[in-house]
């Protein structure tokens, strides 16, 4: 009899510790680790009652796991949520809608986080980017235009302007300056750029006033005249206008170590390339990307992750304000934006992470996630498959067998197909629920 | 006094036979649970639009009409079956080997350990090393290239012509170890009074190898064929990480890679993936079954 009872105690006792747990699950460095360790503590302590358990995975291998809890009903309460799944686990009921909770929450501040920043992850039931919030950001990857200053200067060409964005015409003549022979072998060894055509294309798709997908988001676009025309002028970059490396020469990633060797004279950065920039042996700072013509505005992808809440959470309150704090907890921000871990969440930082110098026109970040960053445009469709399908050829593209023109015009139709097909089935899925 | 095992052996379900069967039961148990069970799981599934959201509503043939009429399935099948030319290949090559080791010289153990380790060594490590060889600018095999002959090697693995020769080269060369030492086991088993009579009566060394060698290996020969051609249909770990998305042009993607992505990539389509999954399993089936038809018709190769 008394073993009984002090089993019934120690199970009560036991079930007292398990009571009221959030689970979290994500992958992270262990500097970012130990900060986020910090704000769950800060958590528990303004949330009597609750403890965090957080289950830390790799990187790879987090889709595998997070897709199979899924499958099992076992969802951790928050976890990430990227800009293009959130439309599709929406509609499947699998995110849980934060919008009032957090006008409530206590400890952080809303409002402090980027307005822009947030509506990545608004869905109205049909957009992105309006309507309840199904996920609060963890951080951006905004893709800024950097140049190489001392190879301008160098040259004695003028630098370019922080705000107002070169034009495709000033941008090809520039880039022309810069690839010259400079040691008399015959072969150039400095050059205007080197851009990967599935990071720095879309950025003069968009400078052309054209996108992949019309604004409903339903069809593709690629055949509009002025996306064939930004597409061959990407190609014509290296195959007539003499503004970079050739095709033999830069079919792998290496235009990277060009860059990094002070021979480029345009190249991307995000921000989590600042650490590996720190001892470049150049100066360098950020530009808006070109653009076609005078007064079109620049953009560029905005990039990041966020932190969704799993809509069968057993505590809803709480895991949405465990996902507010690890956005906008202020401590943990500060401490981002010191180590140069991302850039922070929280307006009130700006000045912060601005005042960290090199490079001197860090603001572009800020722009970027604040103004002229926009989300990719799988992000509005509930898959990539459709969009994947346009990289399968685009080499041809750009080795010059083939004009853009043609391509764009073959590759639509199978795009649209791919589009069309996922959109049915979502739409067969949900009418059987 | 303890239970003791009654071995009463008149019955026929005496203890020992109770007991007999519950071990016996083990691997069954092991069997429906995990082959039997996921096996009938896949082909239900692949009439369905199973995937990661909990979808599970029955779609009749849609998955292999979808499937036939997908390029990319047909670039796949293609790609993996042109992947096994290097069966052959590794297969001369290991039984070139094999006679080498097939010696008594000194130093030949240690060769024989060098050509083993790729075999045991991590198919994953492999890949990244190999990819970091191919590497159009700072490959090795490119500055090699470059230092001997004064070429310019090609990106191999960002053109469509060098991407699967290349990563065919690398899955010759990791398998041949095994292949050869299959093919020593085979000579060393053989009687030397073949070798001798051919010998006395003034055979050359080629028509040794042709009428002798060679047909005595067949058995080992038509092993190697048929694990082969199954295991090459499952090739995925090579291309998944020696190439981007499969490769340009989706030129190296093979069947289980395509498989692999439509399953847990952003497609999402886990039934549809089990409906490819059992067309490869038929093309397997169908082509070994051939290969048996048409084999040695015994095992001993002494005949």
């Amino acid at each position: 009899m008394k073993k009984i009872i002090a089993l019934l105690a120690c199970l009560l006792a036991g079930s007292f510790l398990f009571a009221e747990e959030v689970t979290l699950m994500n992958y992270a460095q262990p500097q970012e680790k130990e900060i986020i360790d910090k704000v769950i503590t800060r958590f528990e302590q303004t949330h009597p009652g609750i403890t965090v358990k957080m289950i830390t995975v790799t990187q790879d291998q987090y889709t595998a796991k997070f897709q199979a809890a899924m499958s099992a009903n076992t969802m951790p309460d928050v976890f990430y949520v990227g800009p293009e799944s959130v439309r599709k686990y929406a509609d499947y009921g699998k995110l849980l809608k934060l919008t009032d909770y957090v006008k409530t929450a206590k400890g952080v501040d809303f409002n402090d986080l980027y307005e822009k920043a947030v509506d990545t992850y608004r869905y109205d039931g049909t957009t992105i980017g309006k309507g309840d919030i199904y996920a609060l950001p963890k951080d951006f990857g905004p893709f800024a235009f950097a140049y190489n200053k001392t190879l301008f200067q160098k040259y004695g060409i003028p630098l370019p302007d922080k705000d107002v964005p070169y034009t495709w015409d000033e941008f090809t003549k520039v880039c022309q300056q810069l690839t010259r022979d400079t040691n008399g072998d015959g072969k150039d060894d400095t050059y205007g750029t080197g851009l990967n055509i599935h990071w720095s294309f879309i950025q003069f798709v968009w400078g052309n006033g054209t996108d992949f997908l019309d604004p409903t988001h339903t069809k593709v676009t690629i055949t509009d005249p002025k996306f064939v025309e930004t597409l061959q002028y990407f190609a014509d970059m290296t195959l007539k206008l003499h503004m970079t490396p050739s095709n033999e020469q830069a079919q792998s990633m290496d235009t990277y170590q060009r860059w990094l060797k002070g021979d480029l004279g345009f190249f991307p950065a995000g921000p989590w390339d600042l650490a590996a920039f720190k001892n470049l042996p150049f100066d360098f700072d950020l530009i808006p990307w070109p653009v076609h013509y005078k007064g079109t505005k620049t953009a560029t992808f905005r990039g990041g992750v966020g932190y969704g809440v799993s809509s069968s959470t057993k505590h809803p309150k709480e895991a949405a304000e465990l996902a507010l704090y690890l956005s906008a907890d202020k401590e943990a921000n500060t401490m981002f934006c010191d180590l140069d871990l991302q850039i922070p969440n929280l307006k009130s930082l700006a000045p912060r992470y601005l005042a960290k110098g090199r490079p001197a026109n860090r603001e572009e970040y800020l722009q970027i996630i604040q103004d002229y960053g926009r989300s990719w445009p799988f992000d509005y469709t509930y898959d990539r498959v459709w969009y994947d399908e346009f990289w399968i050829g685009v080499q041809d593209v750009l080795d010059g067998k083939v004009s853009a023109k043609e391509y764009c015009e073959k590759m639509e139709p199978r795009m649209q197909k791919l589009l069309d097909r996922s959109n049915k089935k979502m739409e067969s899925s949900l009418k059987k629920k | 006094m303890a239970d003791t095992v009654v071995l009463n052996k008149r019955k026929k379900w005496n203890d020992e036979a109770k007991w007999g069967l519950v071990f016996a039961m083990l691997p069954v148990v092991e069997f429906l649970l995990f082959t039997a069970g996921p096996f009938i799981f896949s082909i239900l599934a692949s009439f369905t639009n199973w995937n990661s959201m909990g979808d599970h509503d029955f779609v009749g043939l849609d998955n292999y009409k979808e499937l036939f009429a997908d390029p990319r399935f047909w670039k796949s099948l293609w790609n993996t079956f042109f992947y096994m030319i290097g069966i052959p290949i590794g297969m001369f090559w290991a039984l070139f080997l094999a006679l080498s080791f097939n010696r008594n010289m000194r130093g030949v153990k240690v060769f024989r350990v060098i050509y083993y380790i790729p075999v045991v060594s991590s198919i994953v490590a492999i890949s990244i090393l190999w990819r970091w060889l191919y590497n159009g600018d700072y490959g090795l095999l490119n500055q090699f290239l470059e230092w001997a002959f004064g070429i310019k090697g090609p990106n191999w693995m960002y053109n469509e012509a060098t991407v699967k020769p290349g990563i065919m080269a690398m899955a010759v060369w990791k398998g041949v170890g095994f292949t050869a030492l299959l093919y020593l086991g085979g000579l060393q088993n053989l009687p030397s009074s073949y070798y001798e009579a051919a010998y006395v009566d003034g055979a050359s060394p080629f028509t040794i190898f042709r009428k002798i060698t060679w047909p005595l290996m067949r058995p080992i020969t038509f092993f190697i064929v048929i694990t082969g051609i199954i295991g090459g249909a499952q090739m995925i770990v090579e291309p998944q990480i020696m190439t981007d998305n499969g490769g340009p042009n989706y030129s190296a993607a093979t069947i289980v890679f395509y498989i692999w992505e439509k399953a847990f990539s952003s497609a999402d389509a886990k039934g549809y993936a089990c409906a490819a999954s059992w067309i490869l399993a038929i093309i397997i089936f169908v082509v070994t079954a051939i290969q048996f038809k048409f084999g040695p018709e015994s095992d001993n190769y002494l005949e």
